[in-house]
């Protein structure tokens, strides 16, 4: 299936998903001002994977920040990822800046939420 | 930890009533460095091309401006230690379809002399006048040791069209404010309009009040994401502290002018955005973050009551909240993740603070206070 990517702005992040290349990430900031519809077509590419997906799915979330309104929708992400679960071996990676302790806590938060394989992981 | 009980929130409504009277639209008060000023001329180009000026008003206002910014940055005085009370300021208000531009910044009282002789040479000079002296100054050099000061006035008096309204204001033994207000022409031709001394003094006052709360920075203006994205970026260079604070400082920022942009309530239709005041200030070791917008009357019981609901929690039962809110797609809309106080509390570390300033039969002033220490 075509790779799907937008990229970052000012206030949205990069999204990537390439399948072919086992390729998930979303990087950046996410702040805008209607999230619910910057999101729409990251639910449709994955509701499309999910009918063929790979083997095993990284899925990587890069963020260095993002709004409430997006943390819903990064919640409805991994609820989606649970629910793939079942047929493909995901691992989420969530990583953050070293020293940016509400990015760790909510990685840790959403990894006692939802259940797949969840690493937090610092990075520099 | 500081006690912020006893601070009046109605100091925001005060302000945001002295700032719509005198249409002050914009004030930092700060340290001055390229990243502000541009970040400062970014905003109001956005402004300015939003009210459709024409270019070549544009153009003369963005290069007032230019000059009165580099005239901060040059003579603020540079001490790392400088106290608060030394930081420059800069404001920015438009009164009957003409823009005030007003410059603060401290001098040393030996110099005032000079620069008045300058300002007072300008002013006396016409039109053509004013040609020749800027060719004479340009030819010579610069005037000042730091360069190129006195051109520069000379050329924001040539650019505006009228006298440079000045005012200095002792602070202590050494030092002085020095402060300049001019108002750019408008169109070729047009009746040249002075700003007025009343105007003048109501900033110098203004700039007192700032002083006394410790306030930083004042938007005070339509709400949108727009003005948002470039509040952010002056303010990113202004928070020092560690990584994890100006995060956090960001997050209550964004999630504060988020909810006037989608909450807020707009009494004069206009759909480029809610009006509000915004102010960050630093008290006691903390950054204190405040936003008033309007809401309507209506609604503040409804409000009121999940704000001392959401300060009635504490760490655990603060979490299971949030996380029942985030899972709920139910209330899930454009314009309500139900989430944003729960985090506000959670981020800060601190209780909310707010009021409601009753306006009129329909709407209030709704003022939302943060504060996290800056350690």
């Amino acid at each position: 299936m075509d790779a799907f990517l937008i990229e970052a702005s000012e206030d949205s992040p990069k999204i990537l998903f390439d399948s072919n290349n086992n390729i998930f990430q979303i990087s950046g900031r996410s702040l805008p001002e209607n999230a619910i519809g910057f999101y729409q077509p990251v639910f449709d590419w994955l509701q499309l994977y999910l009918q063929a997906p790979n083997p095993t799915t990284n899925f990587e979330f890069m963020l260095e920040y993002f709004n409430t309104a997006s943390a819903k929708q990064v919640a409805k992400i991994l609820l989606f990822l649970e629910k793939l679960s079942s047929k493909s071996d995901v691992v989420v990676k969530w990583c953050y800046k070293k020293d940016d302790v509400d990015m760790l806590a909510s990685g840790q938060r959403y990894a006692k939420l939802i259940n797949v394989k969840f690493d937090v992981i610092e990075q520099q | 930890m500081a006690d912020f009980s006893n601070v009046n929130l109605n100091f925001a409504y005060e302000l945001f009533e002295g700032m719509q009277k005198d249409n002050l639209g914009y004030i930092y008060r700060g340290h001055f460095d390229q990243n502000i000023t541009d970040n400062i001329l970014l905003l109001t180009e956005a402004n300015l091309e939003k009210e459709e000026q024409s270019s070549k008003v544009r153009k003369r206002i963005y290069s007032i401006m230019v000059e009165g910014l580099q005239n901060i940055t040059r003579h603020q005085e540079d001490s790392e230690e400088a106290s608060q009370e030394y930081y420059g300021i800069f404001v920015i208000q438009k009164k009957e379809e003409k823009y005030y531009i007003t410059t603060g910044n401290v001098i040393e009282k030996v110099n005032i002399d000079n620069l008045k002789t300058l300002l007072e040479k300008i002013n006396s000079l016409d039109k053509d006048a004013l040609k020749d002296y800027y060719k004479e100054v340009l030819e010579e050099g610069s005037i000042s040791n730091k360069g190129g000061a006195g051109l520069g006035l000379i050329d924001m008096a040539r650019k505006s069209g009228n006298k440079l309204l000045f005012e200095f204001d002792p602070i202590d033994d050494k030092y002085s404010y020095f402060y300049l207000h001019t108002v750019p022409a408008l169109a070729e031709g047009s009746e040249a309009s002075e700003g007025s001394d009343e105007s003048l003094k109501n900033i110098m006052n203004i700039h007192k009040l700032l002083n006394v709360g410790s306030v930083r920075l004042i938007f005070n203006g339509l709400f949108n994401q727009e003005s948002l994205l470039n509040l952010l970026g002056t303010i990113k260079g202004q928070i020092t502290g560690s990584e994890s604070v100006k995060n956090k400082v960001f997050y209550l920022i964004v999630e504060m002018l988020q909810n006037i942009i989608k909450h807020g309530t707009n009494i004069v239709p206009d759909s480029s955005g809610n009006p509000g005041l915004f102010l960050i200030g630093e008290k006691m070791g903390h950054y204190v973050i405040t936003t008033g917008n309007y809401i309507m009357n209506n609604k503040i019981d409804k409000l009121q009551a999940k704000i001392d609901n959401i300060n009635s929690l504490e760490a655990e039962d603060l979490d299971k909240h949030y996380i029942k809110s985030l899972f709920n797609f139910e209330i899930d809309d454009s314009k309500e993740s139900g989430l944003g106080i729960i985090d506000l509390r959670i981020k800060s570390g601190n209780k909310l603070r707010c009021s409601f300033h009753q306006v009129n039969k329909s709407v209030s002033f709704y003022t939302l206070q943060t504060y996290i220490i800056n350690k």
